[in-house]
């Protein structure tokens, strides 16, 4: 069976538990995952692009890895993919992100986000 | 113990990092490590005047702070792993040294860790390792409080949604880690020693802060000769600090140095150090320019000053990173040897590099001066007045214009 990604976009102040509406905007969501049921193959809640990291590495795959804070700010480049990695820290995150070929060729980056815990 | 301190604030201050740095461990929490310190302060601040100093103050300091951090975690019931972090902080706590060590070591490496921008690493830095309050730094990097207070904030933020620091880092990544560590502990100097902008041209404190934090760091990594690099570069430079600013708070040249006044035993220890450190056979680019740095605190006059060894030390240092900063000192050194045109020559690949740095301008103004080219240091004088500067490298480019014939 063919396989889709639904990416979220949303404004920060969507899931701010202080809006009146919160309820009614989780609420949402469950509904959502009685809807889509068993086709729902995965997934997360990420936390706001003020906890992302982007990185690249110089030098080939071996090479060195270069952070920055914040997120992976598009230009010419597009969303190729994305890996749900399981780690105990932003550093286990990014050792093994670094092996992602776009950190490291093509001029791509790799953008880490911790996801939200559910 | 006590006599060593001047006052119970300084004692809470120097404890401090210590302190946070073990209820970080023990909690995983940099905010709530902070919050229950600065109520252990608190209580120190009223308690110790009547009850006298603790013969320890920093296991005192320690205790209490694990008791608030306790508190803090029985009211708020529905924090995640509450139990988990509440065992944790009940275990007694005999801290051994090497426990100490490693505490300090993940905060430094936590506040310096190279996915939060180096501005929010010097502030988080500042505030969790040495104890400044948000003011304090928002005052010395010439900020609004609230933008430094903002900063600090999302950084910690950062912190606590990556989980970073819970660990010491891993060997294989120590190396990159150290150095960003460095540079962070040398841009504290650095912006002590010379103000970006603003009135004062120094800032004591951050001079201050910057040779204590170099010298924690190499006390808690003795191995590593980078980190004595550091330190004797930082107590060369500041050993000279006396004559940097005069009385109306000016900039003194190197030439007008009155060098009698400067911190001669730092010198030495400087020296001492460096030539320790060297014997190790592993140089970084912290140990050349403490070399460079020991030349000129060493010399008698600029006369006396081993030009030629300094340009061969920044031949060095451009192998090791080919820095524009480095290549116009390099440029200043080599105008001392060879004169003003061989310096102008050196300075002309790198100009666009560095177009925006005011003592770039300075240093061609003064070496087209000495040339004779006078239209041509006043149109670099005034290149160098267009560049971010503080008031007192104002008054002086200013100065400079003006004795121009």
């Amino acid at each position: 069976m063919p396989e889709f990604v639904a990416l979220i976009w949303e404004p920060r102040t969507a899931r701010d538990p202080q809006r009146p509406d919160f309820l009614e905007y989780m609420n949402g969501y469950t509904a959502f995952g009685e809807i889509a049921g068993p086709a729902i193959r995965g997934g997360a809640a990420l936390l706001t692009d003020d906890t992302a990291t982007t990185i690249h590495v110089t030098g080939g795959q071996h090479g060195e890895v270069v952070m920055h804070d914040g997120p992976y700010a598009e230009t010419k480049e597009f969303l190729g993919g994305f890996y749900v990695l399981e780690a105990d820290d932003l550093d286990g995150a990014v050792a093994l992100a670094r092996h992602i070929p776009a950190a490291w060729r093509d001029g791509g980056r790799v953008e880490v986000r911790p996801t939200m815990a559910m | 113990m006590s006599s060593v301190y001047v006052s119970i604030d300084e004692i809470i201050r120097v404890e401090g990092g210590q302190v946070v740095a073990t209820l970080y461990r023990m909690t995983g929490q940099l905010e709530l490590a902070e919050d229950s310190f600065s109520e252990a302060a608190l209580e120190a601040i009223r308690r110790w005047p009547k009850d006298g100093l603790p013969e320890r103050p920093g296991a005192w300091l320690t205790t209490v702070a694990r008791r608030k951090a306790l508190d803090t975690l029985r009211r708020e019931s529905q924090r995640p792993k509450r139990e988990e972090m509440a065992a944790a902080l009940a275990a007694p706590t005999e801290l051994d040294v090497h426990t100490v060590r490693d505490d300090q070591l993940r905060l430094v490496f936590t506040a310096c860790h190279p996915a939060l921008t180096q501005a929010a690493q010097v502030a988080l830095t500042l505030r969790v390792v040495c104890g400044l309050s948000t003011v304090e730094i928002a005052a010395a990097f010439v900020v609004p409080e609230a933008t430094m207070s903002k900063r600090i904030t999302r950084a910690k933020e950062k912190i606590r949604a990556n989980r970073i620091g819970l660990r010491i880092p891993p060997d294989e990544e120590l190396p990159a880690r150290l150095s960003a560590a460095l540079d962070v502990i040398e841009l504290v100097f650095t912006t002590g020693h010379h103000a970006p902008v603003g009135a004062g041209p120094t800032r004591v404190d951050l001079i201050d802060e910057g040779v204590r934090l170099a010298m924690l760091l190499a006390e808690l990594m003795p191995d590593e000769p980078e980190c004595h690099g550091l330190v004797a570069l930082l107590l060369s430079t500041r050993a000279r600090s006396a004559t940097r600013v005069d009385a109306e708070g000016e900039w003194v040249l190197l030439a007008d140095a009155d060098r009698s006044l400067w911190d001669h035993g730092d010198i030495a220890a400087a020296i001492a150090l460096l030539e320790r450190t060297l014997k190790a056979g592993r140089v970084g680019p912290f140990q050349v320019r403490a070399a460079i740095s020991c030349l000129h605190s060493d010399a008698r006059s600029m006369d006396e000053t081993d030009w030629p060894q300094i340009v061969r030390l920044y031949d060095v240092l451009l192998l090791m990173s080919n820095s524009p900063v480095v290549a116009v000192n390099r440029a200043i050194a080599l105008a001392e040897v060879d004169g003003p045109e061989a310096g102008l020559m050196a300075l002309e690949p790198i100009g666009s590099q560095v177009t925006g740095w005011h003592l770039f301008h300075a240093a061609r103004a003064d070496l087209l001066r000495r040339t004779g080219d006078v239209d041509g240091s006043r149109s670099a004088l005034r290149a160098a007045l267009e560049c971010p500067h503080n008031d007192a490298d104002d008054r002086l480019l200013r100065a400079r214009l003006l004795e121009l014939p």
